[in-house]
């Protein structure tokens, strides 16, 4: 979805000058006239008649356009005044009413910049029919695919008429994911019962994004959790808004691109950097990325990218270091420790107990540094580096990738185990290797991933040092996972082609494995040893959107099991 | 680990700003021309966007959006069969994948006959949903459009 700036730009132009407005409309006429005379062969004649008048008009409209300019902006007046005379607007202003996918062509980004291909550049200068925009009505369905596109051709006028700095490409664009989740779910804290409800609003995040240049874009995401928070208790709304990126990249060459100091997502895995619901099959996120991978892992954090060779390429950041703090931000004290003293009164009640960010139930579900206020709890980074190939000469279809995290230290300042102790240092390494297999020619997809963390001083860990035996943390966490998926195309309905996936997929987790150290005894419950199993389908009406159907059944090694199976239904999508 | 910041970010801030303006512009017009018809030489027929080749054939530049951001793409046809598809420009940090030459290769020989699918002629690249969708339709509504012109 794009902000139109075309009506904007007819409206501003509308109401400052008729005149030109005006003579728009007359190019808009003349061309769908053009359009109606049909084949271009044999209305050539008319075609020529047409296009002279067309020139004229455009003629006109260009010196009202200069007069326009100098009347509003005398400081710049002479360089876009220039501009307007140097590179005429091309003259097709008509056919983007009618076919914006084809006219978009005339707004090749590069012509707006001062050393495009010449041959674009060309194009600025001269005043051909736009011929497909009379004789091919193609490809209406793409043109309504991509609301973008309109925009892009606006925003070539943007220069010369609204004296703005040049957009090589549409500027501002919008797009959106989101998802909803519907059905039953066991509830483990009612001993398992089975209970109806539903997350209407999962998560809505809007994805704004603005191409400074070519070659500097700004993105964010915004993101809407569980339909969002209000202020009275009777909105009901118990959810969060949360910017879940914000980043410039500067595009310097394809081997080499800088990500500017923002919030990103750390390069592990695949699904935490595509969390789109259209690029999983269950209704929730795959289950390492719940914990094992905290997803969504957004950190404060810098990173460079680039290509090193065809289907090969690199993501290395820096960031804030995860936090052995899991526990009310309001617990954060004034100097950026965790709550002080010995004893077992929670920190929500004023006491010094807290809760860990590294568990061996959640793993490190509750770890994610926080994002703002500098309210981090440690001096300390980590770096995150991520390899991703594609497609091998001998295995088309196969996407795989490895990455790696490190932190030299987790532990917060100030930390302590139950007595007051000062807890010491503890390292973070995590790697993943995971691979996405859509076997060419057949309607089958096979993934996997592995995921291993293992912590450097265990005995520091917050979990094994809070006088709660259940939740304490091995030497390693680890987790795989297999999926197999077959695609079946359910031919075209509403206009479209539609697709629905059948999956199967199984995960092991351990996130308590021996080893365990600190000043808790040892007692695990099994509740850190997890099976998943998940069956389900993905129907999608397009590939923006997926409806989703999924049974989950959950088992670990406690005595009276997970009691968490759920039935799900989920609407998602991203565009 | 700090070092690493101080070092690198200014170098990095300086290239950005001292380096090439047309770095995501990975081929020109004429380059991608001569990949496509070596010996060739090329008559506009439509400014900007279709070339005619003397070797027979046609060379259309088009542009689709990715997931925000344009994709630079020229299809040549030839006998009304795909000859080469390349991508010119990709500007958007994710997706980038469609520039895969194994990928691309894909639409040679594709005709407007073709179903051109994602998922099934044409292969779907996990990561860059949006941006090997919008290129496959490009190059379906190119052969729709230009399949026809010798």
């Amino acid at each position: 979805m794009a902000i139109n700036r075309e009506q904007r730009l007819l409206s501003s132009v509308s109401a400052r000058f008729g005149v030109a407005a005006l003579m728009a409309a007359g190019s808009f006429l003349g061309l769908g006239e053009q359009a109606l005379a049909g084949d271009a062969d044999t209305a050539q004649v008319t075609n020529q008649a047409l296009l002279k008048k067309l020139d004229a008009m455009e003629q006109r409209i260009k010196s009202l356009e200069a007069q326009l300019k100098r009347k509003d902006a005398p400081a710049s007046a002479p360089k876009a005044s220039a501009e307007i005379a140097a590179g005429p607007k091309p003259p097709n202003a008509a056919n983007r009413t009618r076919n914006a996918s084809i006219a978009v062509s005339d707004a090749v980004p590069a012509t707006q910049n001062p050393s495009p291909a010449p041959a674009k550049a060309e194009q600025t200068d001269k005043s051909t029919p736009d011929k497909p925009a009379t004789d091919k009505p193609a490809a209406d369905k793409s043109a309504t695919d991509k609301p973008a596109k309109p925009d892009a051709v606006a925003a070539k006028e943007d220069k010369p008429i609204l004296g703005l700095t040049a957009s090589p490409v549409p500027g501002l664009s919008l797009g959106a994911y989101g998802e909803v989740y519907f059905g039953y779910m066991q509830n483990p804290a009612a001993n398992g019962q089975w209970q109806l409800g539903s997350d209407a609003a999962r998560r809505f995040v809007l994805l704004p994004t603005y191409a400074i240049t070519d070659n500097i874009i700004f993105n964010a995401e915004i993101e809407f959790e569980h339909a969002g928070s209000g202020f009275d208790n009777d909105d009901k709304l118990h959810g969060t808004a949360e910017i879940e990126q914000l980043w410039v990249d500067f595009k310097i060459a394809d081997q080499f691109n800088w990500r500017a100091p923002g919030i990103d997502l750390v390069p592990i895995g695949y699904i935490n950097q595509h969390h789109e619901p259209t690029e999983f099959y269950s209704v929730k996120r795959p289950e390492l990325y719940n914990g094992l991978i905290p997803s969504t892992w957004k950190v404060p954090g810098s990173s460079i990218y680039g290509t090193i060779s065809d289907g090969v390429r690199y993501q290395v950041m820096l960031s804030a270091a995860q936090e052995d703090f899991g526990d009310d931000f309001g617990c954060r004290t004034d100097a950026n420790t965790v709550p002080q003293g010995a004893g077992t009164l929670p920190c929500t009640q004023g006491g010094p107990w807290y809760f860990p960010g590294i568990d061996g139930i959640n793993a490190l579900a509750f770890s994610n540094p926080p994002l703002g206020d500098f309210r981090q709890l440690s001096n300390s980074l980590a770096v995150s580096g991520r390899l991703d190939f594609m497609e091998p000469a001998s295995l088309r279809g196969l996407a795989w990738s490895v990455s790696a995290y490190y932190t030299p230290n987790t532990t917060p300042r100030g930390a302590h185990d139950d007595m007051g102790i000062p807890l010491g240092n503890s390292s973070l390494a995590m790697f993943d290797a995971e691979f996405r297999y859509r076997v060419p020619n057949t309607g089958w997809e096979f993934r996997g991933e592995g995921v291993y963390a293992t912590f450097g001083n265990p005995a520091n860990l917050r979990a094994n040092n809070d006088s709660d035996p259940t939740d304490n943390v091995g030497k390693s966490m680890y987790g795989v996972s297999a999926e197999a998926a077959y695609h079946i195309a359910l031919g075209t309905i509403l206009h479209s082609d539609w697709e629905a996936v059948p999956f199967y997929r199984y995960t092991y987790q351990n996130l308590q494995t021996a080893g365990f150290a600190g000043t808790d005894p040892n007692m695990p419950t099994g509740a850190g040893q997890q099976q998943f199993h998940n069956v389900g389908v993905a129907v999608f009406p397009s590939p923006n959107l997926v409806l989703k159907a999924t049974y989950q059944k959950v088992i670990d090694r406690t005595a009276a099991g997970a009691q968490a199976d759920s039935f799900l239904g989920g609407v998602g999508f991203f565009f | 680990m700090t070092d690493w910041i101080r070092l690198t970010a200014p170098a990095a801030a300086v290239v950005a700003v001292a380096g090439p303006a047309y770095a995501v512009q990975y081929l020109s017009v004429e380059q991608a021309q001569k990949l496509a018809f070596p010996s060739a030489h090329f008559t506009e027929v439509q400014a900007g966007r279709v070339w005619k080749a003397s070797s027979g054939g046609v060379f259309v530049l088009d542009h689709v959006i990715g997931k925000h951001l344009y994709i630079d793409y020229a299809v040549s046809l030839e006998g009304g069969r795909v000859k080469r598809v390349d991508i010119l420009a990709y500007r958007e940090s994710y997706g980038g994948e469609v520039r895969s030459p194994s990928w691309l290769a894909q639409f040679v020989g594709k005709t407007a006959a073709s179903p051109l699918k994602v998922g099934g002629d044409i292969r779907n690249i996990s990561g860059a949903t949006l941006s090997s969708l919008h290129v496959t339709e490009g190059v379906k509504r190119i052969l729709a459009a230009y399949g026809s012109l010798r």
